[in-house]
């Protein structure tokens, strides 16, 4: 086994016992990256001279005191819309022609002082404003998307060529990547993880979070990466929490809420079953299934575009009257469009995610988590626009990835998605687990054990 | 269409008003794509909202001092 294969887990521990040296690693990851780049397009720039520099003085350190964490000299990608002091933040975006950032975002000083290295920024759909990123090839068949927006992050964590990523997520830009490339993606409560230095879709929306080959690596990150920061006006001061989930497998007591509505309808076949296995899983480990009906489901899209739609145009003011030709065609139109929503559709947005959120918490005294299908459909061609339905029904590309995973982030819960097999075309499939709010012990705990006693740890592509 | 759907024209003129100019090849599908958002948006309009305040949150001393982690 090369080391750019190894887990961030594995990596921690062969580099904390001394079988492993950063360099050797980052080394190792770096070499990866050149071999995949060609085909897969997951990076937007490379950085291997200040990654190599990065990997001997966590050398010199760990040998002088010890590792200061699982993180310390292990190789991670970054989203390209997370500052780092004195690079650009491209966004995947011509708009941001000679950025520059001026400091570092909270997310990568804290991984920069656990002591990650950052091996380079991967491509996202263009400002995040989608869901497929075309720049960048899905791990699994190259004719496919990415998904998106954290489509290069999760591309990059799937084929090897880094240990572990940063993605974003507004409406599901962790999670869909995650499941569509078969890795383990983890969208954490809205305000647990800060946002300072990380370009904006939509403020009230967007969160930060890991992308893994592992539940456990996914834990590891998130340790570093939660806690208050004032400088983000939605973070919270939620205790500290090791949120490492603990050896065994056993869920018994764990209530996990199996939607009868929303979660199933206009889902592919495949996927259903899929993920209905994992559920049976889940019960054989302990866990009680309890049947949930999803509340106010007609008005979950309607929520997320009134708050999302008007946000983006906001923050892209300035530019979209600069350097409108800039921009590409299907985000141009969507920021212009934006413009005309008026501020009482707005509000009404607003305020039916006041009642969503009541409606979620009222739903959840009932379960611990709630195990429904990441996505509804596997990896589309690229290309590919619409899906339609056994009985007749068009969707959007766009929209059926969305429909799923967007809940969670109107509502602000913690959702992780976790690879549960492949599809008859060999294209990862992914069951997403739901807490409650700052329920992430119970997500990670549930996903781990099933990782552990399912398919999903041996899951690696052909690319 | 509807009879609440945008023309190209209106697009335009909405648009000016947020100061943004939309060119005349720019206004058909500026429009649709609209037309489109506010088909999904206009469903809220069905929800009975009482005194229900909306999310946005705004603290007057600008940060959270209880901040313990």
């Amino acid at each position: 086994m090369q080391p750019y294969e190894l887990t961030l887990a594995d990596a921690a521990e062969a580099i904390r016992t001394g079988r492993l040296s950063p360099v050797e690693l980052v080394d190792s990851v770096l070499e990866r990256i050149e071999q995949v780049q060609p085909r897969l397009g997951a990076y937007v720039s490379v950085t291997a001279d200040r990654a190599r520099h990065a990997a001997r003085r966590a050398a010199d350190e760990i040998a002088a005191a010890g590792a200061r964490g699982p993180l310390h000299g292990i190789p991670a990608a970054l989203k390209d819309l997370i500052d780092v002091a004195g690079t650009a933040t491209s966004a995947s975006s011509r708009v941001r022609e000679g950025h520059r950032a001026p400091g570092d975002s909270t997310v990568a000083a804290r991984l920069s002082a656990a002591g990650a290295v950052f091996v380079g920024k991967t491509h996202t759909h263009e400002f995040a404003y989608g869901l497929t990123t075309p720049q960048t090839a899905n791990a699994w068949d190259r004719g496919r998307v990415a998904g998106g927006s954290s489509g290069g992050s999760a591309v990059a964590v799937a084929a090897r060529a880094a240990t572990f990523a940063l993605g974003t997520d507004t409406g599901g830009s962790i999670r869909v990547p995650a499941a569509l490339n078969g890795v383990v993606g983890l969208k954490p409560t809205y305000g647990l993880v800060p946002r300072h230095g990380v370009t904006s879709l939509s403020w009230s929306l967007d969160h930060v979070g890991p992308i893994t080959r592992t539940v456990e690596d996914a834990a590891l990150v998130l340790g570093a990466l939660a806690g208050h920061d004032p400088r983000d006006p939605a973070s919270v001061a939620a205790p500290p929490a090791d949120h490492r989930p603990g050896p065994g497998t056993d869920l018994t007591g764990l209530r996990v809420g199996v939607p009868g509505n929303y979660y199933f309808d206009h889902v592919d076949p495949d996927v259903e079953a899929s993920v209905r296995r994992a559920i049976a899983r889940l019960a054989e480990l302990g866990a009680r299934l309890v049947d949930v009906e999803i509340p106010m489901t007609r008005y979950i899209r309607p929520t997320h575009w009134g708050l999302m739609v008007p946000e983006a145009s906001a923050y892209h003011e300035r530019t979209l009257r600069a350097v409108p030709e800039l921009y590409s065609a299907d985000v141009r139109v969507l920021l212009e469009a934006g413009e005309l929503m008026t501020a009482g559709d707005h509000l009404r947005a607003q305020r039916a995610r006041t009642l969503l959120r009541q409606a979620w918490l009222d739903m959840m005294d009932t379960v611990d988590v709630i195990a429904a299908p990441t996505v509804p459909i596997t990896a589309v061609a690229a290309g590919q626009t619409a899906v339609t339905w056994h009985d007749g029904t068009v969707e959007s590309v766009s929209d059926a990835y969305v429909r799923l995973s967007a809940p969670a982030n109107v509502t602000g819960v913690p959702a992780l998605t976790v690879p549960v097999g492949l599809d008859p075309q060999g294209l990862p499939i992914g069951m997403q687990l739901m807490g409650r709010p700052f329920g992430e012990a119970a997500v990670l705990r549930a996903g781990h054990a099933y990782e552990r006693t399912g398919t999903a740890g041996g899951l690696t592509p052909a690319a | 269409m509807s009879t609440d759907d945008l023309t190209p024209s209106e697009a335009a003129r909405w648009a000016a008003r947020s100061g943004l100019p939309l060119a005349p090849e720019r206004q058909g599908a500026v429009a649709a794509t609209a037309d489109h958002i506010h088909s999904v948006v206009s469903v809220l309009r069905e929800l009975d909202f009482g005194d229900t305040p909306p999310s946005a949150a705004y603290r007057a001393g600008g940060e959270q001092h209880d901040a313990a982690v």
